[in-house]
């Protein structure tokens, strides 16, 4: 099971979390990895000064722009379940 | 026991009128409430002047306990006379209760007011007494938890009148459509509006008459105290929470930081909804113990664009708050179910958000309007910055 937390604070909102959490719940989906992937929300992670939204997978940060979720979540997501 | 009185109202103006002739006061005084509302003779600017002066004066004077003769006898005295039509007239009804639901009500030719007990619509005991040669009723009040009283200019009762319906709204109708919308919860600023909805539509979006409808609404008190962002001194965070969570009927936090530490306080683990229910507003979280948790300052402004609305005595869209979104879930515990709020405003600032439209200064500005639209509903607010 992969945990990936996307911030949903203020910072992160207008940054585009919205965008963010809809592509992965789509991608998961596509996918068919929905028992696999524990999809979540947190509050401000305490790193708003990061270029993107902040999303966490199993404890790693990362900063990503909703143009990016595909190849993260291909990269970073995928990889871990195969 | 002392109960809260909640009070709204909202105006359709005359087809092609700017201003109102009809016109609410409300005022506060001690223990006591009064409300009034007034019709003054014809549309637009004579009858506003007339209703603005009739409802000010009588207003004023019985919230400071003047007797209803004296008060009349002021007002026949002050009212510019019409030069057309060589009268100086308007009508007016005045509610005068206080926080045990004890007080009166007095009528001049509006339409007598309706009382709703146990939604029930019934009508109040009403006695005539003549003053200044005017034919005044004056009905007591005793208003039990839940209790409203509507009141209304003749616009109501002439609803539809020659469009829609031969001869108007009638009362009998009115008090049947009061029924049918009726629940224990809705406030009285959403009686007031769905009355006037209505009338509206009886009228085909023209009315051909300024019509009013004011509420008053009698239940018990509810006190919520709302969280805004983390204090400036990090090592006093357990006293600060402690005193917000003391004394609260319901309890609010607002924003990412200070939910962490609520929860961190409470030794429980802040669940995060991902479900967007409206696509403005962030996502809620949920920590046990606390009745509602959302983010900061976008909910915030979402709430204040709620608050407006909800204030306007224009606007006709319903005045119930069914959504769950966190702006709307916010706007119905505190417009709808609150009758004290107390803002605890933390000045902490996240050196994240500065330059951000989502800093420190934003929500300052935001928690002040809000307050004051709280006040204008009625509620009684306080502010404290931590």
């Amino acid at each position: 099971m992969v945990k990936v937390t996307v911030c949903i604070g203020s910072s992160c909102h207008l940054k585009g979390s919205r965008q963010v959490v809809e592509e992965l719940q789509y991608l998961i989906k596509e996918n068919n990895v929905g028992d696999e992937v524990n999809l979540a929300g947190a509050f401000c992670m305490g790193k708003c000064q990061e270029k993107g939204v902040n999303v966490t997978v199993d404890g790693q940060h990362y900063s990503i722009l909703p143009e990016e979720v595909k190849q993260f979540f291909n990269d970073k997501i995928l990889t871990k379940i195969k | 026991m002392s109960l809260f009185i909640d009070f709204g109202y909202t105006s359709l103006n005359h087809f092609g009128e700017e201003l109102c002739g009809d016109k609410v006061e409300y005022a506060k005084n001690n223990d006591y409430v009064t409300l009034v509302l007034a019709d003054g003779l014809g549309s637009g600017v004579k009858a506003n002047i007339l209703s603005t002066l009739t409802s000010k004066i009588l207003c004023t004077m019985v919230s400071n306990n003047v007797s209803i003769n004296e008060c009349l006898e002021t007002m026949v005295a002050s009212l510019p006379v019409c030069k057309e039509r060589g009268v100086a007239y308007s009508t007016f009804t005045v509610v005068h209760i206080n926080h045990e639901g004890k007080g009166f009500l007095f009528e001049f030719d509006n339409p007598q007011a309706i009382y709703i007990h146990d939604g029930k619509c019934l009508d109040l005991e009403r006695k005539k007494i003549t003053v200044s040669g005017k034919d005044v009723y004056q009905s007591d009040l005793n208003l039990k938890d839940n209790d409203f009283i509507v009141t209304m200019s003749d616009g109501a009762i002439h609803a539809g009148i020659g469009a829609t319906l031969n001869f108007g709204w009638e009362r009998e109708d009115i008090k049947k459509y009061l029924e049918s919308v009726y629940d224990k919860n809705m406030s009285a600023k959403a009686i007031a509006c769905s009355l006037a909805k209505s009338c509206n539509d009886l009228y085909l979006d023209k009315p051909g008459d300024d019509t009013t409808i004011a509420a008053i609404k009698i239940r018990k008190s509810l006190r919520v105290h709302i969280m805004v962002g983390p204090p400036v001194d990090k090592s006093k965070d357990e006293y600060y929470i402690s005193r917000f969570l003391k004394d609260a009927d319901k309890t609010i936090v607002c924003g990412g930081t200070s939910s962490t530490i609520v929860a961190r306080y409470l030794n429980k683990p802040i669940e995060v909804d991902l479900t967007y229910l409206d696509s403005d507003v962030p996502p809620m979280g949920k920590i046990e113990g606390i009745d509602l948790v959302t983010e900061g300052v976008l909910t915030l402004r979402k709430l204040l664009e709620l608050s407006e609305e909800y204030l306007s005595i224009v606007d006709l869209s319903p005045k119930i708050f069914i959504k769950k979104d966190g702006a709307t879930r916010l706007a119905d515990m505190l417009f709808i179910e609150a009758s004290d709020v107390d803002f605890y405003v933390g000045q902490s600032i996240n050196a994240a958000h500065q330059g951000l439209p989502i800093d420190i200064t934003m929500k300052l500005k935001l928690v002040e309007s809000l307050a004051n639209n709280l006040k204008k509903m009625g509620k009684n607010v306080t502010l404290n910055y931590d």
